[in-house]
């Protein structure tokens, strides 16, 4: 039996340092757009309930994202964006539980669920959460794209957070726990960017501009796909009420006449595989 | 002849390809797309099955679908209408998911594989599950009970089964229970109750029920009624899921049952509030088996058969098959390692095969070991790179050797060996493994591994010939607990021995080992036995909260990183976690 060990080489190593004071918070400041919604996301985060469900949702989602994450160090054959993956996987994980914990505090504190009915607008279109609108397909990505895509993100993530820490005067123990989050989005910001320098030196700020164009088009495509839906939602509705009525009577009146208990099994003979009734 | 055999769009996509009357490749595509519960078109199954057997698309005989698209549309339409005006907000949605992908799954195939629309054949949901419960196990006969949430219109059906001398096979059903009255509906509406993810949080209510009395089993049977013959139905006003997607029970099933629980709120039996949900989890368990015991004696009067066969997700609900095989008088009882939709994909295939194309049976090994193999030198590559200990051992017996010595001290294992299994249960080859005997391990296992709750059980893994000196197996238990599909108790006299994997009630979900389907776990169950005089494991899936079984090398190294196991052994190598990876800590990540 042989042991073989060999230096640990850790993440640190490979990106410059950005958690000295609050330079974090500098590095990451609110962008254009964000900074003029500030009254709407003081006024989205105002509402206790409302706070403590969008943090469950942000759990929910930083939880996705470590898995991501976790799955880009499983397909990656660079061992320094391996090692730099699960870190940023274990930080994820980290987040989601922070914010499951301080979720699940207000939640207790104001109570619990509300009746179906009386929904409060979560406002998740203004103030997303980690991975925010973005749609991340880790197997279907390049090294360079993947990175690109990651540091985009996680820029728009930092900026986004740190105009919640600044309206969230309301409550501070939520409030400490987004600059606990942000601290590690700036070093995932940075980390992104150095390693796609490193990774594709010639091609990395193409692949950054082919990121931003590609995040646009994906909301293009979600905005178009959202107002597609709620278009056939309507003519759906408008058919159910209008087409349907009779249909639902004559299906009401048949489910009248089955019994209760068991039914004889379908037998259409062996040619039914060919079937798809 | 090659048939390739598909699930999807529901939950747990596979693809499975028999040829010549045996199963070569069967995965699921969550162990590939690494998305749990993945419902997507399998094409990466279809690929990794076809390569396995060095086939292109075209060479296959037949595609078979586990299902027939119309007729599932004609049930969700159908149930529309019944429901007008209450389904009104649900009907766009209903319509627009299925008038998307799921209706034309015979174009989708067609133009995925290049193959014509002649060569792709549609069986029926549970005709599908009754395949992969008969033709999968050995007897000759057999009485066969599928049960789940739904299908097309069959939520539950009974028939039988015959493998004759002259190679021809009969599967027939003889009669169902249709859409909504459902089982599995039932226990999947109490699983929303409770505060559990449908299709996925089922385990924790049979888990809780333990810590529960059935107290309100009177109002559960306010919304179940028996029927003639052991059926039954729902009373439907107790329930929405017939109505709409939003909400499986009604307000009047809150009135019954009280406040429901909210996902995020902890839960702790030995609060008031935590015994009345583990409660009504105990009541609606015990409704579940008493129901699946009338089902089965009838069926075992009827039939005179002395086997059950048992497909569906109802069946993984091993407490349930532990009562069916004592009280239904059924002297063996079958499940397969995958009773899910994941399984159906090998159903239809073998369906179509021995059915309709008449192909003679061919008995083959019922083991779960179907799927892609682990590659050993990818786990030693990435260690080394990251610069872990790496420890390489001369044979197989010095790998056992030095793998009991771990387990013994008290190690958590990450063990990978061969191919990884069918269905929901890690069965020796996708294992995370640990000593059996103390609650500190269970409890650690829960808090820097599985981040789970603490009510849920861990299940142990014995040699078969010793499994009945340390657990309460009925005649045919040995049998039921290949795959984990049975809850027993354990002895009294072991239950502190075996702490970690005895339930609160004194149970525990018994894995039997064969030697010849698992030698080289056997082979190490009976080393650890040799060496600490009892051959029992605790074995739970090696995957983390919310990701499915890990498959690759890669994947389990990447788990060793992320939480508290201490070594992942693949092939000759074992592989140990530095100090310095830190556990993360957790307040139990899942709902």
């Amino acid at each position: 039996m042989t042991v073989e060990t060999t230096p640990s080489r850790e993440p640190q190593d490979a990106h410059k340092p950005v958690r000295s004071g609050d330079a974090h918070l500098r590095i990451v400041g609110a962008a254009g757009l964000d900074r003029i919604l500030r009254p709407l996301h003081r006024w989205v985060w105002s509402d206790a309930r409302r706070r403590g469900e969008k943090l469950l949702k942000f759990a929910q989602t930083e939880a996705d994202g470590g898995r991501d994450i976790a799955r880009a160090a499983e397909r990656t054959h660079d061992a320094l964006l391996r090692r730099l993956y699960l870190r940023h996987a274990l930080d994820e994980q980290r987040h989601a539980n922070l914010f499951r914990t301080r979720g699940r505090a207000i939640l207790r504190e104001v109570g619990q669920k509300r009746e179906d009915g009386d929904a409060t607008f979560d406002g998740n279109f203004f103030s997303p959460g980690e991975r925010g609108l973005d749609d991340l397909q880790v197997d279907e990505e390049s090294e360079g794209s993947l990175l690109a895509f990651l540091h985009l993100s996680e820029k728009a993530a930092a900026r986004r957070f740190a105009v919640y820490q600044e309206v969230l005067e309301v409550d501070p123990v939520t409030r400490d726990v987004f600059v606990d989050v942000l601290k590690d989005e700036a070093f995932h910001m940075n980390y992104t960017l150095s390693q796609l320098k490193r990774v594709e030196p010639k091609k990395a700020g193409w692949r950054l501009w082919w990121a931003r164009l590609t995040r646009l088009w994906k909301g293009y495509l979600r905005i178009a796909s959202a107002i597609a839906n709620v278009m056939g939602g309507i003519v759906l509705a408008v058919q159910y009420f209008v087409i349907l009525p009779i249909f639902a009577l004559m299906a009401k009146r048949s489910a009248k006449k089955e019994l209760p208990g068991w039914a004889p099994a379908r037998d259409g003979g062996e040619r039914s595989l060919r079937s798809q009734y | 002849m090659k048939i390739l055999g598909l699930s999807a769009h529901y939950h747990d996509s596979a693809a499975a390809l028999v040829i010549d009357g045996v199963p070569v490749a069967v995965v699921q595509e969550e162990r590939l797309s690494r998305k749990k519960n993945d419902a997507a078109f399998p094409l990466k199954a279809i690929e990794w099955c076809l390569e396995q057997a060095k086939l292109e698309p075209e060479e296959l005989d037949a595609v078979v679908f586990y299902e027939k698209p119309m007729l599932k549309f004609e049930r969700i339409l159908t149930s529309a209408l019944r429901a007008f005006p209450k389904s009104w907000s649900s009907f766009p949605k209903a319509m627009k998911n299925s008038l998307g992908e799921k209706l034309w799954v015979k174009g989708i195939i067609s133009s995925h594989l290049g193959i014509p629309g002649s060569k792709i054949f549609f069986t029926e949901h549970h005709q599908a599950h009754a395949a992969a419960a008969f033709l999968t196990q050995p007897a000759k006969r057999a009485a066969i009970l599928t049960a789940d949430g739904v299908g097309e219109w069959a939520t539950l059906s009974v028939g039988v089964g015959e493998k004759m001398d002259d190679g021809r096979v009969a599967i027939k059903l003889l009669r169902e229970l249709h859409f909504p009255h459902s089982l599995g509906m039932l226990y999947s509406t109490f699983t929303a109750f409770l505060g559990f993810e449908v299709n996925e949080g089922e385990y924790k209510v049979m888990g809780l029920a333990s810590y529960g009395k059935p107290e309100y089993v009177d109002q559960v049977r306010q919304v179940i009624s028996p029927e003639k013959n052991g059926a039954f139905s729902l009373h439907l006003d107790f329930f929405d899921f017939h109505t709409t997607a939003k909400r499986s029970y009604s307000e009047k099933f809150v009135q019954l049952f009280g406040k429901p629980r909210a996902p995020h709120e902890p839960l702790d039996p030995t609060t008031p509030e935590g015994a009345r949900y583990a409660n009504v989890a105990a009541s609606v368990q015990r409704v579940l088996e008493d129901t699946l015991v009338e089902i089965t004696k009838s069926l075992h009067e009827e039939t005179g058969e002395s086997v059950l066969c048992f497909g569906g997700g109802v069946a993984l609900n091993g407490v349930a098959n532990g009562r069916i095989l004592r009280e239904s008088g059924f002297s063996e009882m079958y499940v397969p390692c995958s009773p899910g939709d994941a399984g159906c994909a090998l159903g239809a295939a073998l369906y179509a095969d021995r059915i309709f194309f008449k192909n003679p049976h061919v008995d083959f090994p019922d083991h779960p070991y179907w799927g892609p193999s682990v590659d050993p030198e990818e786990l030693a590559a990435v260690a080394s790179e990251d610069g872990l200990p790496i420890e390489t051992v001369a044979s197989d017996d010095a790998l056992l050797d030095r793998t009991v010595d771990l387990l013994a001290s008290d190690k958590i294992v990450g063990w990978m060996d061969g191919p990884c299994e069918l269905g929901p249960r890690a069965l020796g080859n996708r294992s995370i493994l640990a000593a059996p005997h103390t609650v500190a391990m269970k409890d650690r296992l829960n808090k820097e591994i599985k981040y789970r709750e603490e009510f849920r059980p861990f299940a142990p893994a014995v040699p078969i010939e010793v499994a009945g000196e340390y657990f309460e197996l009925p005649p045919g238990g040995a049998r039921l607990g290949a795959f984990m599909s049975g809850v027993f108790p354990v002895k009294p006299e072991w239950r502190d021995k075996l702490a970690a994997i005895t339930h609160v009630d004194g149970t525990a979900r018994v894995q039997t080992v064969e030697r010849d389907k698992a030698p080289k776990f056997y082979a190490l169950l009976e080393k650890y036995g040799k060496k600490t005089g009892i051959p029992i494991l605790l074995n739970t899936s090696f995957n983390l909260a919310g990701e499915p079984i890990v498959t690759r090398a890669v994947e389990g190294y990447s788990t060793l990183r992320r939480c508290g196991i201490d070594v992942v052994i693949a092939g000759r190598y074992i592989v140990s976690k530095k100090p310095s990876h830190a556990v993360m800590p957790t307040d139990g990540g899942t709902s």
